[in-house]
């Protein structure tokens, strides 16, 4: 049985093709990007080192800090419109009919499978200053109000945000909503029996059961923000001017418009580090307990 | 069991409110997507003033068949099939393979290496794309849709393996005994006992790589840069193209794009949920 076990060829066989890619494409590409940030490199030409130069020069650069800025406003409107919201719906989908369940997970989660080419596409037809039907609810309402939405730079970035909210609220609902619907049913029903109100039962009882759940929502809420990219790209391609610049839009701009693919190294090691920071400081504050029921 | 039906029939301010809530949202969620279908099927005329809200007053294919006959969309859509086919059948024989080796088999250094592999889970895609160009380019793999196809399969591992190998661990050991008793080879009693014993999980993991290949947009922009090689979601990037002024066929199109994850999701709803729910869980 060891010998069949153990059979080195087969092993060998099995993980071969699962640790070639994972080097190839992940450890080894993460190596690259932490030596080249040191140096001066162009993607084609050896590259020459600098030292911390382009670590200096990221300080100083006005864009990385619009690029932090924005990432910070987008991750604080993602998780303060998400988190409460797909509370609410979960907590309201739980009680519901088993019919409506299936209507309103299906209805909810549907915007996450949509491609975000299509969704940041939508919400341009949606934001379009003439025609969008924003603008025409305005209307519609009697309002002589109307905005264009993407072409100011303190509520674009914000306007993007609304839309990858838009898009990913159903997720934080869906996980939110497989956790409550884990924790046992008697949990709730003896706070009931002691006299105690729905509304303070889910508060005590449920809520604190769920901060695991709550944890991951967070983070992807946080760093998905920190990191936004594609809905940007989209809608305003960073304008008007730089103003609704990201850290990896900055990223992407540095190495594949502008050629210099050591700066943008020196960007992607600052996700990594932003992302690394928050994941870490939430790990530590939120959930250090495991709950197990 | 008497407290729930209490529950049931009175309907307090707060249940009317929540319920009030939920319809609200789902409005919020369906109505810009109705939208959409709406305007794929109007012209300018009704789109921007005669008619922007309602359903269409005729149905306007013709803006279906320009979509599919004018903006290259088949090409787009073939590359996506070709590519999602692709990433899907790679992702599940090279987890398969690695999660049955790291679960059921014994050599030293198991555990280091399915827990190497699990560093996909946690890095976000974004901060290796620069390498990842430069590397494709010195593979002369661009200009393929290999270009995609071996990051996308790469970055896929990651999930299912940890799925699988969850899978595989719960099964009885017994199953190998008795393969080897009756002289099947490990290969074989892989293959034809395992693997069959895997096949919920293997479902889950397709269903998963579907879901984020199909969509996959930011290696995409930056790996496919010839228009015969491009995914649907790079190829629908109209508003930065010269069909701007077309919304109807414009809307067609997106449409189309959609049809299939839409699809695939109201099948399979628990499974995809059940997908996401655990993708999610490993991020923290």
């Amino acid at each position: 049985m060891k010998k069949y076990l153990g059979n080195k060829a087969m092993i060998l066989a099995l993980i071969a093709p699962t640790m070639i890619l994972i080097c190839v494409m992940v450890l080894y590409p993460l190596v690259i990007l932490f030596t080249k940030s040191f140096t001066e490199w162009d993607g084609l030409n050896p590259s020459t080192f600098k030292g911390m130069d382009n670590y200096i020069r990221l300080f100083k650069d006005p864009i990385f800090y619009t690029g932090l800025q924005n990432g910070i406003i987008f991750a604080l409107v993602q998780t303060c419109i998400q988190i409460p919201v797909a509370t609410l719906l979960a907590f309201a989908v739980k009680d519901s009919g088993r019919f409506e369940k299936k209507f309103f997970r299906i209805t909810y989660y549907l915007p996450a499978v949509l491609s975000i080419t299509v969704v940041a596409q939508l919400w341009l037809s949606m934001y379009n200053a003439e025609y969008g039907l924003i603008n025409k609810i305005f209307e519609l309402m009697g309002l002589e109000y109307r905005q264009n939405w993407l072409g100011d730079g303190d509520s674009g970035i914000v306007a993007i945000a609304i839309v990858n909210t838009w898009q990913f609220t159903g997720y934080q609902f869906i996980l939110l909503l497989s956790a409550a619907n884990s924790i046992p049913e008697h949990y709730f029903e003896a706070a009931q029996i002691d006299g105690c109100s729905k509304f303070k039962a889910h508060l005590r009882i449920t809520l604190p059961l769920m901060q695991e759940s709550y944890k991951y929502c967070l983070i992807i809420a946080i760093t998905g923000g920190l990191n936004a990219f594609a809905t940007m790209n989209i809608m305003t391609g960073g304008g008007p001017g730089t103003s609704t610049y990201t850290l990896t839009y900055l990223m992407y701009r540095s190495a594949f418009k502008v050629g210099n693919y050591g700066y943008g190294c020196a960007s992607a090691i600052m996700l990594v580090v932003q992302c690394l920071i928050v994941s870490i400081i939430i790990n530590k504050a939120v959930a250090r307990e495991r709950i197990i029921y | 069991m008497t407290l729930q039906h209490h529950h049931r029939k009175h309907f307090t301010v707060g249940t009317v409110f929540f319920k009030f809530v939920l319809y609200i949202y789902a409005v919020v969620n369906l109505y810009p997507i109705i939208w959409m279908l709406f305007y794929s099927f109007k012209d300018n005329m009704e789109i921007f003033t005669t008619n922007p809200f309602g359903p269409p007053q005729t149905l306007r294919f013709e803006n279906y068949v320009k979509a599919w006959e004018t903006f290259n969309l088949p090409v787009y859509f073939m590359n996506s099939v070709k590519v999602t086919a692709a990433v899907i059948v790679f992702v599940i024989a090279f987890s398969t393979m690695f999660a049955y080796a790291t679960a059921r088999m014994r050599f030293r250094g198991q555990t280091f290496l399915r827990v190497l592999t699990m560093i996909g889970l946690f890095l976000p895609l974004q901060c290796i794309m620069i390498p990842i160009a430069v590397l494709v380019r010195d593979l002369h793999i661009n200009n393929t849709l290999w270009a995609v196809i071996v990051p996308y399969t790469a970055f896929n591992l990651s999930f299912s393996i940890m799925v699988l190998y969850g899978y595989m661990r719960s099964l009885p050991f017994e199953l190998e005994e008795s393969a080897c008793l009756d002289g099947a080879s490990i290969w074989t009693c892989f293959l034809r006992i395992i693997v069959p014993n895997v096949k919920s999980a293997i479902a889950t993991v397709a269903i998963f790589v579907f879901m984020s290949v199909w969509n996959e947009y930011n290696l995409a922009l930056i790996l496919l840069t010839r228009d015969e090689l491009k995914t649907l979601p790079l190829g629908l990037l109209f508003f930065q193209g010269e069909y701007t002024t077309d919304w109807g066929a414009m809307g067609a199109t997106m449409v189309i794009a959609s049809i299939p994850t839409v699809l695939v999701y109201t099948l399979f709803s628990a499974q995809v949920e059940k997908a996401m729910t655990v993708s999610g869980a490993v991020k923290g």
